[in-house]
């Protein structure tokens, strides 16, 4: 099978750090994909080049087979790319189910012109937009804190808004950073449920998570990184047995590299 | 920004207001100064679009304005275009012009928006003084000819009164629909984060240069309507103070709440009008009062108002 | 007057209203490398240093050698007195909110210099008795020089302040991370008001040398402060070294503009300049680029 999303070679670096270097790896449609790695792996960076945040140095993005690179992000929306972010970045002053509104904004199409006369038009498609918005906060059992302005949710539910938001105009991939960081156990296993979830209805999904034993659990297929390179790629079984991803998570032989927290090593280690 | 059904009862309450206005205000001069302030709320409801929807300040906004009122009065009066046409042509350059301003600024982050259109102001003002063959100079260019609705000049203060009021209740109806739709949520949106609104498919800066040109043209049509109507434009009435003072009443009432900038308006147009001892100390008073709100209450009237809404609301729960 | 002399004539008068546009230029860039907002007062620092000569020097009958640091610390404090009373007191720490702050505080004080010294211009007398002098075909007076030489002097106490004390390095270190100085035990406030005080201190020179030529009046900074603010951006904003080149240029650019083309545009000049760099290179002539992270 093609893959949905290809990443060749990614190069990209901030005032002479290397954050990714010749950095490849490929995404299925309608799997789950993870990218692990210790903190300063590149993780981040490489979900921001390929949604079009930053434009990478080197290389080049493939989505759907066709080259993306260095897009502006709101036309990758527009072509079924939506993404998460690991620092929460709900729309506060905007109420539960307007954020998710605003998740629609790719594949709705009326204007400043209609909407200023409210044209019959422009208010058939506010209707269906609700509607749409409302259906996936059903989906994610936020239903009933819709009208709530978004800056009232507690952390857990803000995460269930971006996903929501992410999801409503049934991309084709989803790329999730970090979507369970800071959640408590019982809201990491309902997560987890979802993603499956969403993954059975066909949406692909490329997350970059820490949690060990969820990325163990959903993904079908994980990439590793470390200092910027793709170290390995391979089905969840395979990775854990990867020598060198050993290597990096408990430095059998060198010293662990700056910055890998010892509890992933740990879960990494006894999975 | 305001949307909601609450607003529309707000805007009937208004439209109230406005036609009981003139029974109680007989006197000439006063109803000018409703006329003047009706412009300024529609020049403001258009600035406040900027404001609140991109969170950029133009500090050219007189400017916009200037120039719908000029290119309308020099076109009606020297090539004796009609007057409504002259508008619409005034309102198209001035959208042209706010393009080329807002494109290149507009997609950069930090405040160049307010460092170009201050550049742009300060241009205007001096080319309108500079190109006195065309102007009128620094004394001002007269013979403007008023607006005409079914044949009749819209001449008297009376006549404008219901001209220009019915335009800023319609600013103010056709400010709400945007911010209460698709268009308006993506706005809103990428004022809280850029990155996470365009990451589902606004097209933020492409949003921001049309919100830009819109409250422009808002400025134009006031400036039009300005010039038809009191028949002579002077290039004082459109320098960069009174652009500041433009801010000052969007930030008075509240930067972004349509409502805010209404009464922010309607707080400021009349006092250097009604009090004559005060336009000695104009300066001071603007200077202080914005001082003061921008210190200790940034959300301006609008927010004393939703403050309160909120205690009572926290009260009665 | 041969087309030599009447090039030199324009090159002295472009580097003497150069020198006012650096120093308000390097106004700006203290106050932006502090607190990253643009401190729309800046002006009427220019102005009050001028009034204050008008009235120490003129009115009082001060010797120069007083009334000159007198206005100097006058406008400095004026310059605290506005981080202190109203940017550092605002509620909100929104960068547009403090912007006009500053706006609003140019509005206050230009009410004020016109209730306390009317509307009128005032002559302010010459550092130096005038005395015609010739160089190179330009004809000029001390008072030019006396321009050149404080502006060139103002720009070696900086230099030396930022790069030999102490107290200029924690002004920088506050600029460059201000969490990280705080954390070093540098009291970041006190380096800000500081960076007012400086701010005020080079509006106040550049009123004060520039009025003797131009008349002092309430609001004789502040197209002098706009343009000042326009050099900034030419020469890249925040940047010191671009503020003295952008001033130097544009103060040139506009006396040849005026004299290859006409004086009647010559306000227009900076302006344009402005708008253009904000156009085609928003860094400036001497910014560095950097990539913004999410």
């Amino acid at each position: 099978m093609e893959p949905l999303l290809k990443v060749e070679a990614l190069d990209m670096s901030f005032g002479g750090v290397q954050a990714l270097s010749e950095v490849s790896f490929s995404a299925l449609a309608g799997r789950i994909t993870a990218v692990i790695g210790p903190n300063g792996a590149g993780k981040t960076t490489a979900i921001n080049c390929i949604s079009g945040v930053y434009r990478p140095q080197g290389g080049r993005v493939l989505f759907g087979g066709q080259a993306i690179t260095g897009l502006a992000p709101h036309v990758l929306a527009r072509q079924g790319l939506t993404r998460t972010f690991q620092n929460l970045q709900v729309f506060t002053n905007l109420t539960v189910l307007e954020n998710v509104m605003v998740g629609l904004h790719g594949v709705t199409g009326k204007g400043f012109v209609s909407a200023m006369l409210r044209l019959p038009g422009q208010r058939a498609e506010e209707r269906r937009i609700r509607a749409r918005a409302l259906e996936a906060l059903t989906f994610l059992g936020l239903a009933a804190r819709a009208g709530l302005p978004a800056g009232q949710l507690s952390y857990g539910d803000r995460k269930r808004v971006e996903l929501a938001r992410a999801l409503v105009a049934r991309p084709k991939l989803v790329l999730l950073d970090e979507p369970v960081a800071g959640l408590n156990p019982a809201e990491t296993e309902e997560m987890g449920r979802v993603l499956l979830e969403v993954r059975r209805q066909g949406v692909g999904l490329l997350l970059v998570e820490h949690d060990m034993s969820l990325v163990m659990r959903v993904s079908d297929q994980v990439v590793v990184l470390h200092f910027g390179r793709q170290i390995a790629q391979g089905d969840p079984q395979a990775i854990q047995r990867h020598p060198e991803v050993l290597r990096t998570y408990l430095g059998c032989q060198d010293q662990p590299p700056p910055g890998v927290e010892p509890a992933i090593a740990l879960e990494a280690a006894h999975a | 920004m305001n949307g909601g059904r609450a607003f529309l009862w707000q805007l009937l309450a208004l439209a109230a207001a406005v036609v009981l206005a003139p029974l109680l205000v007989g006197n000439p001069y006063h109803l000018n100064v409703l006329n003047v302030m009706a412009l300024n709320v529609l020049v403001v409801t258009g600035l406040n679009l900027l404001i609140g929807f991109a969170g950029h300040i133009s500090l050219g906004h007189a400017a916009f304005y200037g120039l719908g009122a000029y290119v309308s009065g020099i076109l009606s009066s020297t090539h004796g275009w009609d007057p409504w046409l002259s508008s619409l042509a005034a309102a198209l350059v001035v959208a042209l012009v706010a393009l080329v301003i807002g494109i290149p600024t507009l997609r950069l982050a930090g405040n160049y928006l307010v460092m170009a259109t201050l550049g742009f102001n300060l241009i205007v003002t001096i080319l309108i003084l500079q190109l006195d063959e065309f102007t009128g100079g620094p004394s001002g260019f007269s013979g403007i000819p008023p607006l005409k609705v079914l044949g009749r000049s819209l001449a008297s203060d009376q006549q404008f009164y219901w001209l220009v009021w019915g335009a800023a209740l319609l600013g103010l109806l056709l400010a709400r629909n945007l911010a209460d739709s698709r268009v308006g949520r993506g706005l809103k949106a990428l004022h809280d984060s850029p990155v996470a609104a365009a990451a589902v498919g606004v097209p933020t800066a492409a949003y921001k240069v049309k919100v830009f040109v819109l409250s422009a043209v808002y400025a134009s049509l006031a400036g039009s309507l300005y010039a038809h109507y009191f028949g002579i434009v002077t290039p004082k009435t459109f320098d960069i103070f009174f652009s500041v003072e433009l801010v000052t009443m969007c930030l008075v009432g509240g930067m972004g709440s349509l409502w805010g900038g209404f009464f922010g308006a309607a707080f400021l147009t009349p006092l250097p009008q009604v009090l004559h001892v005060f336009d000695e100390y104009k300066d001071v008073f603007f200077g202080g009062i914005l001082l003061v709100l921008l210190i200790y209450q940034p959300q301006g009237l609008a927010g004393l108002w939703t403050r309160h809404a909120r205690a009572r609301a926290a009260r009665s729960a | 007057m041969s087309g030599w002399e009447q090039l030199s004539q324009y090159i002295m008068s472009g580097l003497t209203t150069g020198s006012i546009y650096a120093l308000a230029a390097l106004g700006f860039c203290l106050i932006y490398n502090a607190t990253h907002i643009v401190n729309f007062a800046q002006g009427d620092f220019i102005s009050l240093g001028g009034l204050m000569m008008y009235t120490l020097l003129g009115a009082a009958g001060l010797p120069a050698l007083l009334a000159l640091p007198l206005a100097v610390a006058v406008v400095a404090g004026l310059g605290v007195v506005l981080e202190a009373a109203a940017v550092g007191r605002a509620k909100s720490r929104e960068i547009t909110v403090l912007i006009f702050i500053t706006v609003a505080a140019s509005v206050l004080f230009r009410g004020v210099f016109k209730e306390v010294w009317g509307k009128q211009a005032l002559a302010v007398p010459p550092l130096s008795p005038d005395v015609p002098l010739k160089l190179l075909g330009a004809t000029f007076t001390p008072q030019n020089l006396w321009i050149l030489g404080i502006t060139l002097a103002a720009i070696a106490v900086l230099i030396y302040f930022f790069n030999h004390t102490l107290t200029g390095r924690a002004v920088r270190a506050v600029a460059i991370n201000p969490k990280a100085a705080a954390l070093m035990g540098i009291d970041t406030r006190r380096m800000v008001r500081l960076s007012f005080a400086l701010a005020g201190a080079l509006g106040a020179l550049a009123g004060a040398i520039i009025t003797p030529i131009t008349t002092a009046s309430y609001n004789v900074g502040v197209l002098m402060g706009l343009k000042g603010f326009a050099a900034a951006v030419l020469g890249g904003y925040g940047n010191f070294l671009g503020a003295i080149v952008g001033g130097l240029s544009l103060g040139l650019l506009e006396s040849l503009g005026a004299g290859a083309l006409s004086s009647t545009y010559k306000d227009v000049i900076a302006f344009v300049v402005l708008l253009l760099v904000l156009f085609v290179r928003p860094r400036g002539l001497l910014g560095g680029g950097e990539e913004t992270r999410v």
